[in-house]
């Protein structure tokens, strides 16, 4: 999906080979986001089965000697999908919150030593992110740093998520809190 | 490497008994000259006991918690104090400034009552504005300036004269998130030039400015997370970073 739309946005601005498109992709995305150039061409045809966009030089065995140019109808496309916001449909069915769902119900499950083995996790990811954001120039690595910023927020979040899962089942007293633990705020 | 903070199974409890209530369990724990420490654990963990003892606003019920060489247990209050204006520093979430004295005169608060000269102190107060990008500003009052400025006069005060120990309660809590992250590019800062600084904070994102973040439950050091060692540089290779992004992005291996 992004990679279609990445696509047709390079395409808007001037009229790109394969090669260079996986490039410019690439750059745009912080070379987070690598892709194969199969995939690139891949992706091209079904935009051009769609008539989003066409070819510029005449028809060639040899996908590498193609350029192609978006169409009119290519770049309503495009206009229609940044005025959309991106709305999920259903949650994505992610490993981390299937295993604590399932570490909760197994009631065998150390649910408490599973929290922080991720929260460990979790955090030395989020060291590593910031690490390169201290690093990398404000105004020179702008895509970089928006896109830290995105991997920053969501290892955020899931950190917050997994604190109050522990302090909710802790509440019903479902992470065996060690014997001799006092409820006593902080001093 | 000089360790600047140990604990030697320092711990602290109140009341006696049956009603003794454990605030910190036996803790042995070293923080480095150069490191940047977070603590973190849900409200009523330990944190505050532990930042309160390493500053000297209170004591260890028993074990043993060195400072800067010397033994916090067996200080008295003159020598407690002592460690308070001269080794360590203390931000707050609640920046406690005083709203009648210029950001310069609140700087110079520590150094005034340490017993140096009003022009001496004011000096050193300005120097420390500076290091924290205030200088411009160091006559302007408490409620002339930002939350960010605020907390920022709030870190040049903790550190002002050149005291090594940085402790910071919450220092973000109040603040949006890019100012925060100015607030911990301060301490990281501080850090990196070789002080040393304890934070402690429920924001993950900020405790990762941290090379090392213990986790405290129930009054006990239950594990920690450390950073990779040297910081790379910004252009990313391959790491466990890119196997998340690729994932996400829905792309083949």
């Amino acid at each position: 999906m992004s990679v279609r739309y990445g696509l047709l946005a390079l395409l808007a601005e001037a009229p790109s080979h394969g090669y260079q498109l996986k490039s410019a992709f690439e750059h745009r995305t912080a070379n987070q986001w690598l892709l194969n150039i199969g995939q690139v061409y891949t992706t091209i045809q079904r935009l051009e089965q769609k008539g989003l966009v066409e070819s510029v030089s005449a028809p060639s065995p040899d996908d590498d000697r193609r350029e192609y140019r978006i169409t009119d109808a290519g770049r309503t496309e495009l206009e229609s999908w940044f005025a959309s916001p991106v709305v999920l449909d259903e949650p994505t069915r992610d490993e981390l919150t299937i295993k604590v769902l399932l570490a909760t119900a197994a009631g065998s499950v150390d649910v408490s030593g599973l929290l922080q083995r991720q929260r460990r996790a979790s955090i030395e990811q989020l060291q590593a992110y910031t690490q390169r954001k201290a690093a990398a120039d404000p105004e020179r690595d702008v895509a970089f740093l928006i896109l830290l910023d995105a991997l920053i927020f969501r290892t955020e979040a899931e950190i917050r998520w997994l604190d109050a899962c522990d302090a909710r089942l802790r509440a019903l007293g479902m992470t065996g809190a060690p014997a001799g633990a006092t409820e006593e705020g902080d001093r | 490497m000089t360790t600047m903070v140990q604990l030697d199974g320092a711990a602290r409890w109140f009341g006696a008994g049956h009603t003794r209530v454990v605030a910190l369990h036996p803790t042995t724990l070293a923080v480095a000259a150069g490191e940047l420490l977070a603590v973190m654990g849900p409200s009523g963990s330990g944190k505050t006991t532990l930042l309160s003892l390493v500053g000297g606003l209170d004591k260890p019920s028993e074990g043993r918690l060195v400072v800067d060489g010397k033994d916090v247990g067996s200080m008295n209050p003159k020598e407690l104090a002592l460690l308070r204006r001269r080794t360590v520093g203390y931000v707050f979430q609640d920046l406690n400034l005083l709203a009648g004295l210029t950001a310069a005169e609140n700087v110079a608060i520590p150094l005034e009552l340490d017993g140096r000269s009003v022009g001496d102190a004011r000096h050193a107060a300005l120097d420390s504005l500076a290091s924290v990008g205030l200088g411009e500003l160091a006559n302007r009052f408490p409620d002339d300036l930002s939350g960010g400025e605020q907390q920022r006069v709030a870190i040049a005060r903790a550190l002002v004269g050149g005291r090594p120990i940085l402790l910071a309660d919450e220092p973000t809590g109040a603040l949006d998130s890019m100012t925060g992250e100015s607030v911990m590019r301060l301490l990281r800062r501080h850090c990196d030039e070789g002080g040393t600084a304890i934070l402690v904070t429920h924001d993950a994102a900020h405790a990762a400015w941290a090379h090392r973040v213990v986790f405290l439950r129930d009054g006990r050091v239950v594990d920690e997370a450390r950073s990779a060692s040297a910081p790379d540089a910004a252009v990313p290779g391959a790491t466990a970073a890119d196997a998340t992004v690729s994932e996400m992005a829905g792309a083949p291996a």
